[in-house]
């Protein structure tokens, strides 16, 4: 067992085996629609395996505020940053669909998901010419107090299915699931899908970020490319 | 072997076995001037290896991947009343597998077992039959992707090389074998004194590989593929066709099981029938049958 441990964690064969993410993300990568559901067939309960869920002074002001006080800050390499309240998010074109999550443990659960388009967001704020990636920072941390990230690039971010969803089941997205605006990718696993999202940054590259894999997980050997 | 065989491979004409196809080789074995008979292409015996490989990669780090959610759900929408496996520990010491309904107790080997850490944990499966060994998902993807290219670059190979060479006919079950099958049977039962003719491989041979190599081989790699929501966005039918996510994920578990009976089976055939003669076959291509032990006078 130790045995197979040391070839586990040699740097060498780990880059080996890691190969085939870019044959995966290459060959599969993002071209369709994920599917979508009919409402008896929503999942009567959701399970939650996320980090657990904002308990700083910042996040239950925003509570007792009924997120009144919440702002999407989109910057980054924009031409026009924003500062979006629900209110604002809320007036802009809402797109309901009933999609899967799949979780990367192997779970799926199905709900249904209403709000925004990433990319109405996105084309607000008018991403520049090197824009390659969006990174999105949450308000949850591990306890280490490592803060939860994640990053799509322009094509899975330009993607129609692609939601910051403000309700879930038809109601204002629950703390524990997220609120008040949390990422829906259903063309990937769940862990793409980030929760508690204060801000979206538009960048040309995520390796000076966090351990410079793309994401909480992804720091921690998970696949950048989610679509498998 | 008697007389039978050995007509079987002399008499039967246009039959690959037959002397005037086969590609033999004849060696010295003391007085006796024995035939070896080139049975594996080099393209079968790199794939074949590469399989046992991958294969055992594939199981280990599979089990890792189950680990996660160690349950076995027939629906989409997550309720229990669709769950066939589940394997829990409902107590620190106490390890159930849950299968239908029926629940087993299963402490040490599923539920409640090594942790690859020198203790014990609340774990589906055991620490030594994992890769990694200690509970790590990410690792356990990683080694799965790879093996699981591993193993389909290495069908292909064979797959392409056998069909271009021709030599598909030889494994695939036929229907001409299908009234062979229960002769056959009976042969190994010892209820019939002599197999019935065949050529390379025998029609229970033939019938195990077929479904091995194309039935249980594509369902693996359809329901592995099927798991992945990016799969799904391109190929919503096949996902539909099996069922849906979750249905994917119970098949593509089936499917090891049938693997892995398969290879206990396929194992114990090698060490109980010549093993070295078996091995080194696979590794040079060169198979001594018994009947081949001596050579006749007039084929000297």
């Amino acid at each position: 067992m130790k045995r197979r441990a040391f070839i586990a964690r040699n740097p060498a064969f780990n880059r080996l085996l890691s190969s085939v993410e870019l044959v995966n993300h290459a060959l599969i990568g993002t071209r369709g629609l994920a599917q979508t559901y009919t409402m008896s067939e929503i999942s009567p309960v959701f399970p939650i395996e996320s980090l657990p869920t904002p308990a700083d002074a910042k996040y239950r002001d925003l509570v007792a505020s009924h997120f009144g006080n919440y702002r999407l800050i989109v910057d980054g390499a924009v031409e026009q940053p924003a500062a979006l309240s629900l209110a604002q998010l809320h007036s802009m074109r809402q797109i309901s669909e009933i999609t899967r999550h799949d979780c990367v443990d192997g779970w799926s659960a199905i709900a249904k998901w209403s709000g925004v388009r990433l990319a109405d967001v996105l084309a607000l704020a008018r991403p520049r010419r090197d824009a390659r990636y969006v990174v999105f920072y949450c308000m949850d941390t591990d306890e280490r107090g490592t803060p939860y990230y994640e990053s799509l690039d322009c094509h899975q971010a330009n993607h129609p299915q692609v939601l910051l969803a403000l309700r879930m089941n038809g109601v204002p997205i629950p703390n524990d699931y997220g609120a008040p605006v949390r990422l829906r990718v259903p063309t990937q696993l769940g862990y793409k899908s980030a929760k508690w999202i204060e801000r979206a940054e538009v960048v040309g590259s995520f390796a000076h970020l966090y351990g410079g894999d793309g994401g909480y997980w992804e720091d921690q050997g998970y696949q950048w490319y989610a679509g498998i | 072997m008697s007389k039978i065989a050995r007509a079987n491979v002399f008499e039967r004409k246009g039959h690959y076995l037959g002397p005037d196809t086969a590609v033999l080789r004849y060696y010295a074995r003391g007085m006796n001037v024995c035939r070896a008979i080139y049975k594996y292409a080099v393209a079968t015996r790199v794939s074949h290896w590469l399989w046992v490989l991958a294969f055992g990669a594939l199981v280990s780090s599979g089990l890792q991947i189950f680990n996660a959610a160690p349950f076995l759900d027939a629906f989409d929408r997550r309720d229990q009343s669709h769950r066939v496996l589940s394997i829990d520990s409902p107590q620190d010491g106490v390890g159930t597998t849950t299968l239908f309904g029926h629940v087993f107790t299963t402490t040490t080997w599923l539920g409640w077992t090594p942790n690859g850490m020198g203790g014990y944990a609340s774990r589906a499966f055991p620490s030594w039959i994992t890769i990694p060994s200690f509970q790590d998902l990410a690792d356990g993807r990683r080694w799965h992707f790879f093996f699981a290219w591993t193993a389909l670059v290495a069908w292909l190979t064979w797959l392409i090389s056998s069909a271009v060479k021709g030599n598909l006919r030889h494994i695939l079950l036929a229907p001409s074998d299908i009234p062979k099958l229960w002769p056959m049977q009976a042969y190994y039962l010892h209820l019939r004194k002599a197999p019935p003719p065949y050529g390379l491989y025998n029609p229970l041979q033939k019938a195990s590989y077929t479904a091995v190599l194309f039935g249980l081989a594509p369902l693996v790699v359809l329901t592995g593929l099927s798991l992945s929501p990016g799969i799904d966005t391109i190929a919503h039918p096949l996902t539909w066709i099996l069922g849906g996510r979750q249905f994917a994920r119970l098949w593509h578990f089936t499917g090891m099981i049938l693997l892995v009976g398969f290879w206990l089976i396929h194992v114990f055939q090698v060490l109980t029938q010549g093993v070295i003669n078996q091995l080194m076959s696979m590794i040079t291509g060169w198979y001594r049958p018994e009947e081949y032990q001596t050579v006749p006078v007039e084929h000297r």
